[in-house]
């Protein structure tokens, strides 16, 4: 099918690449149906609306960020996406780019979970983790916190 | 909005399988036991409108490749 995108121009999606959210993303009620599009690196994707051409989430691999990212998913949100474990699914998490770079950043509380082979998805909201809602991807990343620590000690002797 | 008064242990049903109980109560804040189905998803509201609220500001993305300037790899 023919779909007008606002970032894509026009774009023909094959009717199997089209996944379908069991629970919307949390405040677009209204968008089932997406098509997951590469972006410009092998961690990040744009999610497409096939509903609204205007409407495109960024979705990045959060591995990327954290490397030990895990998350716990009840049994009953398992097979609402027809799987028994976690592992049959692609994980992905929301990018939020605002015009600051260094506000920049992702969500890993609320991440995109999708079965790609019955193409199924849902974001999960973890009520019973302490992954940030905004993790800022321009903060000192493993290796460079003392870095960080020591120039704020500099300011503040 | 329904109005109930409750006291420690006692508890309201929301339709045939959702109890909110009242587990304990300090100062300024009651501690809350919720049964529900497990399809019903509890949150506190203020993560959920923060998700919300976030994932409002996720669709207006627009310049993906200042993400690939911030990662490093």
């Amino acid at each position: 099918m023919q779909l007008e995108t606002a970032r894509f121009g026009s774009l023909e999606v094959a009717p199997d690449a089209v996944i379908t959210f069991t629970q919307p993303i949390l405040g677009f009620q209204d968008y089932r149906r997406f098509v997951v599009l590469p972006g410009p690196s092998d961690y990040l994707w744009w999610l497409q609306s096939t509903e609204s051409g205007d409407l495109a989430f960024i979705l990045m691999d959060p591995a990327v960020v954290v490397p030990d990212y895990r998350i716990e998913i009840r049994p009953a949100e398992l097979s609402e996406l027809a799987v028994t474990s976690i592992g049959e699914l692609d994980v992905y998490t929301l990018v939020v780019v605002p015009e600051d770079k260094r506000k920049v950043r992702t969500n890993l509380r609320a991440p995109i979970l999708i079965n790609a082979k019955l193409r199924l998805a849902k974001q999960a909201l973890l009520d019973r983790s302490d992954y940030p809602i905004q993790f800022f991807l321009a903060q000192p990343h493993q290796g460079q916190g003392q870095a960080r620590e020591a120039s704020n000690a500099g300011l503040n002797p | 909005m329904l109005v109930l008064t409750r006291k420690e242990d006692e508890s309201i049903m929301i339709g045939d399988d959702i109890e909110v109980k009242v587990l304990d109560l300090k100062e300024s804040q009651v501690k809350l036991g919720i049964v529900a189905p497990k399809s019903v998803a509890v949150h506190r509201r203020e993560v959920y409108l923060a998700i919300q609220s976030e994932n409002t500001q996720a669709a207006s993305a627009a310049q993906i490749d200042t993400i690939t300037d911030l990662i490093q790899r």
